[in-house]
């Protein structure tokens, strides 16, 4: 499970990291490591940490101690110019909802990351990144013309265009119906077997979980598992033994 | 980040509606300021009487005063000098018309004389008839003879008449020999005497007022005129032929760059409102685009730049209208005879390019405050349901309040402890605005701190929503402190300015009244005849009378360090004469003192002082002969003469029996009542321009609170939405919305009054010794009146119209 300083191999690594919100410890000692290429979904009940993991893991929060290596870069003592620089160019972010500017175009929104980074955007990847989440006939819509799901495949194609080293979905298919989700859940993955991106995905589905690799389950702010090859049958009944629930079932 | 701000922009274009208006409205007051300042400094009167003479000579009316005592200065040091105006005319010696004359090039030298003089109720202005030509008036009849002369067409008097008509003191009967006809519209209408008459009766014979010269260049005259005078051309003669507007034209300029400097700062304050309110309602947004890679210094940046584009476009439109406002008020001025009607309003570029970059100034100003703001997002927001209010209470305001409280503070010190009378009030036009800054550094404690003493009266009034409202008062004070703030400025600098004023009048006017032992005035508006004095001395009743003549003096030596460039004010009466003098005991003179002076018209006089006079601290003045000030006035003569009642002589017995005794005289006779009366007016206009001023600020305000208020309600019509699912009704909505309104009244009325007290109170001490300013309360009701109903409106209106519908349609509603 742990691994070692000189593997620097890992897209992100987490060593005994513990985080507390006055007093209240939401992370308590984690130390997990993602290999590259791999798409683990984080999951656990609610208030079991996996908000505050992800933000940790994605350099958006400091540990309160303990140390996250996020591509190589020790994120420890970097002031926040630094950690949003890293985050640009090194990390994607797809969030549950409320997630691309309003007042940008489908394509505007996905070469945003670029243009903050003073980078000119490559026409024709951003064209191969709008195809293959689905859009390429959409460059010029704004996001209030688009479904649920499109919103969200723009927002995949956002994070893709920086090819990140790790990609961070909080909750991607919360706000979608199922149909949906699963074509998002499938772009993800496809995300991962073509091109080899590192997906890390915070859910408490046990439907969009059994897309990932592995499932790592968390509670109480601690590792409490994982689960290999995850089926949606197996992630939920692993569900209902943990943190409180799994006290009282037990 | 410029083009994602333009872009944004174009998108909400509602949400920087309110910074727009803010900047619009700013820009706009400040631009027709500058315009007023800019006519102020120009001072441009063309000319009308001397419009025909291409080059006119007048007297210095300027001198260089020094600033320290030039005796204990070193021969070979620099003297400082400030430069200091004659308040009365200065006239020019008839020879020098002589000598200009024999400039080579000239072909003829006028001498203008200018005098007022009175036919029936109607002034006009006497001059001699051979200088007619420098307006020049074209003549029907015949040029006047002594004991006859020429009126203005505008008149409409019909020669061969008999007209009579006072001037210096007498009346007399003269012959209308001939019409005259002006080649343009004039101020003022003229009589033409013979110029023998003309001499006698302008009381100053051989002195012109100006010379007009004909032919020869400006370089020849200049050179004959030398120290003599001063010589003008094209519009510059104005000042010559229009003295007073000189002193209008200075005050022209410092009110404008009063008002102009406090519409700024007010600015400044509103748009950081609106700014800060607009990034506030986007946080997510900005926690997003922090998220996604933007670092704080981009955010500040796009911050910066959106208030940067609408601040462009508003203060473009309000350029293009400042003029309009500038012309508007310049009007009123006029109307109002705060600056006279012939100064020409000018209104160029340069009030536009710097009313353009203190607007702009104080948009990039107040951006930096939201940009901060802004900028101290955290991304971890944009992944959370609803944002928190952080800690507001950052280094940089608590340094700020000290700062300004402690200045404030100073202020109150030193407006107590060394001022004395009206100059006190110096201090308190800063005093306002350091303790409204220093208040709103800190607004949203203070917000939430009287929002918590007010708990137990709203809980005693109000039910469920008013807890409700108070709470979110509380909760959201960063929000509340927002409407506060300007509700706070606006309810300040209005008590503060109008009770400062009306304080200073009350006092001014206690004084005058104390101050005043006559009992009747004998007044000539073109001055009295000396004998006047005689004749009612000798009226029965009357136990004393005495010339009251005012001017102003500036005392040469030894050296009057409190002296400014406004000089000493001065009181000519009749029980002094020959050359003495009675200072205020504050000059630190003693008895058997000479003083070096210099009169009004800059006639260099020796006084000896005869008494040392104790005299209400703020009215200090030396008193001086009549007989040695009033010819070297304008005037020439005493305009009144008070009168004081014998024992047992009741006022309207004295009155009438003056009444008697000057019958046939060119006087007008009135009671104490009169006096007061005309003094009271005088401060009125005063009163006047820091009403319109006041008003103007309170306008701009007002605008933006509550275009401020609107955008705040109507953006929370999800949180409504939500508050009727969870069992409210409308009505109860509208009720809490409405408590809110109150509370932010309450606060903001209760904060502006502890602003305008920390300016008022040490003034007040100061002026008449009391805590409380002198002036009716009504106005300070008005004010909170206005406060609490534009609070109320600019909630309810939007929230009765974000509580139309249903609320499901409002929740599921996107932000």
């Amino acid at each position: 499970m742990t691994t070692g300083w000189h593997e620097a191999g890992d897209a992100v690594r987490l060593d005994a990291v513990r985080k507390e919100y006055g007093g209240v410890v939401a992370l308590d000692g984690v130390s997990i490591a993602f290999p590259r290429g791999g798409f683990t979904a984080v999951m656990g009940p609610s208030g079991s940490g996996k908000s505050t993991f992800l933000h940790c893991a994605a350099g958006l929060d400091r540990p309160t101690s303990g140390r996250v290596v996020l591509d190589g870069q020790d994120l420890d003592g970097k002031n926040e110019t630094y950690l949003t620089k890293l985050r640009r160019d090194r990390v994607g972010f797809v969030f549950q909802s409320f997630n691309l500017l309003p007042a940008l175009t489908v394509e505007q929104n996905v070469v945003l990351p670029l243009q903050l980074a003073g980078k000119r955007a490559d026409k024709r990847l951003v064209e191969r990144i709008l195809a293959h989440v689905g859009l390429d006939g959409r460059r010029k819509h704004l996001p209030g013309q688009l479904s649920g799901g499109q919103q969200q495949r723009v927002a995949i194609a956002r994070a893709l265009v920086t090819d990140p080293a790790v990609l961070f979905a909080d909750e991607p298919t919360g706000a979608l119906d199922t149909r949906t989700a699963a074509e998002v859940l499938g772009l993800l993955r496809d995300s991962v077997r073509s091109s080899g991106q590192t997906v890390i995905m915070v859910t408490h589905d046990p439907v969009a979980a059994s897309y990932a690799d592995e499932v790592v389950f968390l509670a109480d702010g601690r590792i409490a598992g994982r689960l290999a090859r995850p089926t949606a049958e197996a992630v939920a009944e692993r569900m209902t033994h943990l943190g409180a629930w799994g006290r009282v079932a037990a | 980040m410029f083009k994602l701000a333009l872009r944004t922009l174009r998108l909400r274009k509602g949400g920087f509606l309110a910074t727009f208006v803010a900047v619009f409205f700013g820009a706009l007051v400040i631009s027709a300021c500058g315009g007023l300042m800019e006519t102020g400094i120009r001072s441009e009167t063309p000319v009308q009487r001397l419009a025909a003479a291409p080059i006119v000579v007048g007297g210095q009316q300027t001198f260089e005063q020094p600033r320290e005592d030039p005796a204990t200065l070193e021969p070979e040091d620099k003297h400082k000098t400030e430069t200091a105006t004659l308040p009365e005319r200065v006239r020019l010696d008839a020879a020098l018309a002589g000598r200009l004359r024999a400039v080579p090039g000239v072909t003829n030298v006028v001498g203008e004389v200018t005098f007022p003089a009175q036919i029936g109720a109607s002034r006009v202005l006497g001059h001699a008839w051979d200088s007619a030509v420098l307006t020049p008036y074209t003549l029907k009849g015949e040029a006047p003879k002594p004991g006859e002369v020429v009126v203005d067409a505008g008149l409409g008097l019909a020669a061969g008449d008999t007209l009579p008509v006072a001037a210096h003191g007498t009346v007399g009967r003269y012959r209308i020999s001939g019409i005259a006809e002006a080649p343009q519209a004039m101020r003022d209408s003229a009589l033409f005497f013979a110029p023998s008459d003309a001499e006698k009766l302008s009381g100053h014979p051989g002195r012109f007022d100006a010379i007009g010269v004909f032919g020869g260049d400006v370089a020849a005259v200049s050179a004959a005129v030398g120290d003599a005078g001063v010589v003008t051309t094209g519009v510059d003669r104005g000042a010559l032929e229009f003295p007073e507007t000189g002193k209008s034209a200075e005050n022209l300029i410092v009110l404008s760059a009063v008002s102009g400097g406090l519409s700024a700062l007010v600015m400044v304050f509103v748009v950081a409102g609106t700014l800060t309110l607009s990034t506030q309602q986007r946080q997510r947004e900005l926690a997003l685009l922090r998220a996604v890679g933007t670092t704080p210094r981009q955010l500040r940046r796009m911050v910066l730049g959106e208030a940067f584009v609408v601040g462009l476009l508003a203060v473009a439109v309000a350029v293009a209208l400042g003029p309009v406002l500038g012309n508007w008020l310049f009007g009123q001025l006029t109307d109002h005879q705060v600056v006279p009607d012939v100064l020409r309003f000018e209104q160029g570029w340069v009030p536009a390019t710097v009313a353009a970059g203190a607007s702009l100034l104080a948009v990039v100003a107040a951006s930096f405050v939201a940009g901060r703001r802004a900028s101290r997002v955290r991304p971890t927001e944009a992944l959370a349901e609803a944002a928190v209010e952080r800690r507001w209470l950052t280094p940089i305001r608590l340094i700020t309040a000290i700062l300004c409280f402690g200045g404030g503070t100073a202020l109150a010190i030193v407006t107590v402890a060394v001022m004395t009378g009206p100059v006190a009030a110096s201090t308190a036009g800063p005093a306002v605005m350091l303790w409204a800054f220093g208040l709103a550094a800190i607004s949203p404690g203070v917000t939430k701190l009287v929002a918590t003493l007010l708990r137990w009266p709203v809980h005693a009034l109000t039910g469920v929503n008013g807890r409700v409202a108070l709470r979110n008062t509380r909760v959201g004070a960063v929000r509340a402190a927002g409407a506060v703030t300007p509700i706070m400025l606006a309810v300040g600098i209005a008590t503060a300015n109008i009770y400062l004023q009306t304080t200073q009048e009350a006092a001014s006017n206690q004084a005058f009244t104390e101050d005043l032992r006559a009992d009747a005035v004998v007044g000539a508006p073109g001055g009295l005849d000396p004998a006047v004095l005689g004749r009612v001395r000798a009226v029965p009743g009357v136990a004393g009378a005495s010339e009251y003549v005012t001017s102003t003096v500036f005392v040469e030596k030894p050296f009057d360090s409190g002296q400014n460039d406004d000089g000493r004010p001065a009181l000519g009466i009749s029980e002094l004469t020959g050359n003495a003098v009675e200072v205020p005991s504050t000059l630190g003179h003693h008895v058997g003192d000479t003083l070096s002076l210099k009169l009004g018209d800059g006639t260099p006089v020796d006084v000896r002082v005869t008494a040392v006079v104790h005299q209400r601290p703020g009215f200090e003045r030396l008193v001086l002969p009549a007989a040695l000030l009033a010819p070297h006035t304008t005037l020439g003569l005493a305009p009144q003469l008070l009168v004081q009642a014998a024992p047992g002589v009741d006022a309207a017995t004295l009155t009438a029996r003056l009444r008697e005794a000057t019958a046939g005289l060119p006087v007008f006779v009135g009671d104490r009542e009169t006096l007061i009366a005309a003094h009271a007016k005088g401060n009125e206009i005063g009163a006047w321009v820091n009403y319109l001023l006041v008003g103007m600020i309170l306008a701009y305000t007002v605008i933006s609170v509550v275009n401020t208020l609107v955008m705040a309600t109507a953006r929370r019509r999800r949180e409504f939405g939500m508050q009727r699912l969870s069992g409210f009704t409308r009505g109860q909505v509208l009720r809490m919305a409405g408590v809110e309104g109150g509370l932010i009244a309450t606060i903001a009325v209760l904060l502006g009054t502890l602003v305008a007290a920390g300016a008022i109170v040490p003034f007040c001490l100061v002026v008449t010794g009391s805590l409380l300013p002198s002036g009716p309360v009504s106005i300070y009701l008005v004010v909170l009146a206005i406060a609490v109903v534009l609070s109320l409106v600019a909630i309810l209106v939007p929230a009765w119209a974000a509580t139309r519908g249903r609320a499901v349609d409002a929740t599921s509603a996107g932000e």
